[in-house]
């Protein structure tokens, strides 16, 4: 591609983003705390939170109008990812969102169908197969305890699989409410769609997923960031406060550009999926590859940071650690998405080599 | 937020016309090849045909007084960028004027900056020493009074494109018995001055840069610029400039951080590098198949878009840092031949890589240390404060 396009580079949010930005941070602000995250760590589901997030329209915006939804941009979305990140919400929302928008795409959110409305808004749970190659019949499907629907990719089709009793979570790194589902067992299994196209509504969920799990990860970073960066300041040894040790304050400051890169990365690949989607289809998985590797290392160092009171399990940084690992890695071996992002890219370069 | 392609109304649409043919005009495989040659990043022809142009004094002045509108600089930068024109001393100059202008008499203003517009006089940075490092305020060269002017003493490093320049922007010292910061003194010293000899010295990704001695110098006090022992205000909007982090908003038409031309060439190296990894060979193989490969390459592409991506100081430092962490990588899967450089007998990418992964190295040291900057985020974005600089072990 043309590096030296003459393009705009501006990552500035609009009045209506900052609006939403801040209506969002006050909600988790003041309903999910560190002990609502810690309480809901059995199930890795607050069922409460979720239905006063979707009373607030979480789940509407999402969807297209078309279906009864507010049609917002992922742009928008990415900027509900990063507060449900930087608070640890137990909360389905990434996998309800995506799972909801594929089944928009697909034609299969009719809304003058009953259930279509109840998963517009969220009374209704959608959970999706996140990764990109499910080796296997038996896969571990991150919102799998928690979803009225599972929707799975399965050979050349798209199926939507329920179950009479919800399976069992699994307990899980990422404290979240995990189930291992056998397609086999489901006691209905609707095909959806099929073929060339339904596979690329598929393959647009999971870059989705990915992006909005990027965006998650930005806003858990920047939290366990400051969170650490508070302790190192009021830390003292030998007479100085440790945050003003370069050994201490080199490694935050790198957190602050790992975010501030992750930030804006996502939020470029959600514009260009918004209006370009076939100009740069490699951003989502690369804002995805980026911060599962620098979540887990600033996660890690943040815990470090607050030393023997950080390691301790009630300490909120371990609680930002385990869901650093556990986040990124429910939608599989992040390097298929370096692949992919590979795949594409020599795609292009080599089309872009055949037409010079 | 916008990403858009921007559209040109016709006058601008000429005017890229006109900086493409411009550049193809003067920016040669000659000239590219003289400057990789000599690692001068300048090129004193293309200066003047700049100058003649009217694209230096443009490029220096606000758009208010008749420089680039915010999408002019923004193509100029771009295609210059895309020529691999000899430019990086060009902005020297120019950073150097825009921070003298405030400061200096009338009488500079017309020996020096009128004739900087036209590209007869480069300006060169005088500011670190061999042993000061990133902390410019350690300064030795001493000026002293003498009548109208004053006497320099001293020696400064990496004072690049002297050879080329007329005047070096000079950080001194004028009261050495003051607090650091209250001893320091500027002057715009004219390089054929008896007493500076001018030593070159070639950095690792092939730059020339100098050292240069200053030996019983005499300056009159006109060069000086700001007041005696006023130097650090002077010196702070300097680096500021340098730093990149007075960036202006101009929605979205500027560089996402200082340095980040370095970041966009490692782009573009990937770009090519996926191309390759994309052609079959004789056996109908190609590298792509490799799955350790396509592991890499992508990385590596996820965190040079990332890089592009962070913004100001932050981007400062995550250009430079991923493209020393991406390049071994990137050579890796390349294999032994992309050992070879530029001009080499079938050098992949041409050496893209093999120079990024030497460039990257300077980059982070000139213009402020990557720990200068590290300092910088954690004072400054994050309130950690100063860091704690014990004295040393008696």
């Amino acid at each position: 591609m043309d590096r030296y396009e003459l393009r705009r580079l501006d990552y500035s949010l609009s009045e209506a983003h900052t609006d939403l930005q801040a209506a969002y941070r006050q909600f988790f602000k003041t309903s999910c705390s560190i002990d609502t995250v810690r309480a809901a760590e059995a199930s890795g589901f607050d069922k409460n939170l979720w239905e006063r997030l979707c009373a607030m329209g979480a789940t509407t915006m999402a969807l297209p109008e078309s279906c009864g939804g507010d049609g917002a941009t992922l742009v928008d979305l990415t900027l509900v990812a990063e507060e449900i990140g930087r608070s640890l919400a137990p909360v389905p929302w990434i996998d309800h969102v995506c799972a909801a928008r594929l089944l928009a795409r697909l034609g299969a959110l009719d809304i003058a169908n009953d259930g279509a409305a109840d998963l517009v808004n969220g009374a209704q749970i959608a959970g999706l197969d996140p990764q990109i190659d499910s080796a296997g019949r038996v896969r571990l499907i991150p919102a799998g305890s928690v979803a009225d629907h599972v929707i799975v990719r399965d050979g050349e089709t798209i199926v939507r699989l329920t179950f009479d009793t919800r399976p069992f979570r699994v307990d899980n790194i990422g404290r979240l409410p995990m189930a291992w589902i056998d397609p086999d067992k489901a006691d209905t299994r609707v095909i959806l769609a099929g073929g060339t196209e339904a596979l690329a509504g598929y393959r647009r969920a999971l870059d989705e997923w990915r992006l909005l799990t990027a965006a998650a990860l930005v806003g858990l970073v920047e939290e366990t960031m400051t969170i650490a960066a508070e302790f190192a300041k009021t830390r003292y040894t030998l007479g100085v406060p440790i945050s003003t040790l370069q050994g201490i304050s080199h490694p935050l400051a790198n957190m602050a550009i790992a975010l501030h890169g992750g930030r804006n990365l996502a939020r470029r690949a959600a514009w260009f999926l918004d209006n370009e989607p076939d100009e740069r289809p490699e951003l989502a998985a690369s804002a995805f590859v980026f911060m599962a590797e620098e979540a887990a290392e600033a996660a890690t160092m943040a815990v470090h940071i607050q030393g023997g009171l950080g390691v301790s399990a009630e300490a909120a940084a371990t609680a930002y650690f385990v869901r650093a690992r556990g986040w990124p890695l429910a939608g599989g071996d992040p390097g298929a998405s370096a692949k992919q992002i590979a795949e594409i890219v020599a795609a292009r370069e080599s089309r872009a080599e055949r037409r010079s | 937020m916008d990403f858009s392609r921007v559209d040109l109304c016709e006058d601008d649409q000429a005017f890229l016309d006109e900086v493409r043919t411009f550049l193809r005009t003067h920016v040669t495989d000659e000239v590219r090849r003289r400057d990789r040659e000599t690692g001068e990043n300048f090129d004193e022809g293309v200066h003047l045909a700049v100058g003649a142009q009217g694209y230096l004094a443009a490029d220096l002045k606000p758009e208010s007084d008749g420089g680039f509108s915010p999408v002019r600089r923004r193509i100029w930068e771009l295609e210059r960028g895309r020529a691999r024109m000899p430019s990086y001393h060009t902005g020297t100059t120019a950073m150097i004027a825009r921070t003298v202008e405030p400061f200096a008499s009338q009488q500079i203003k017309d020996e020096v900056l009128a004739a900087a517009h036209t590209g007869h006089v480069r300006l060169c940075l005088g500011f670190t020493e061999p042993e000061g490092g990133s902390d410019v305020a350690t300064c030795k060269t001493r000026a002293v009074r003498d009548g109208d002017g004053w006497i320099i003493n001293g020696s400064k490093m990496f004072t690049s494109n002297a050879h080329n320049s007329q005047y070096v922007f000079l950080l001194t010292n004028t009261d050495p018995g003051a607090p650091k910061h209250k001893s320091l003194t500027m002057f715009l010293v004219p390089l054929d001055t008896p007493g500076i000899e001018i030593q070159g010295i070639r950095t690792i990704d092939g730059d020339r840069t100098n050292i240069t001695y200053y030996s019983d110098v005499r300056v009159d006090d006109r060069y000086r610029v700001g007041d005696v022992n006023g130097g650090w205000t002077v010196l702070r909007a300097a680096l500021n400039a340098e730093h990149g982090i007075a960036e202006r908003d101009v929605h979205g038409l500027q560089k996402t951080a200082a340095m980040s031309e370095f970041g966009v060439q490692m782009a573009e190296a990937i770009d090519a590098i996926a191309a390759i990894a994309a052609e079959e060979d004789n056996d109908g193989r190609r590298l792509l198949d490799d799955e350790s490969v396509r592991y890499r390459l992508g990385r590596s592409i996820a965190r040079t878009e990332a890089a592009l991506s962070t913004p100001e100081m932050f981007g400062r430092v995550a250009v430079v840092q991923t493209i020393r962490d991406v390049t071994p990588d990137l050579m890796d899967i390349l294999g032994t031949a992309s050992s070879l450089p530029a001009d080499a007998d079938s050098s992949p990418v041409d050496g893209a890589v093999e120079y990024l992964f030497r460039l990257a190295l300077p980059a982070g040291i000139y213009g402020g240390t990557l720990e200068v900057f590290r300092n910088m985020i954690a004072e400054h974005a994050l309130g950690l404060g100063r860091p704690d600089y014990s004295p040393p072990k008696r």
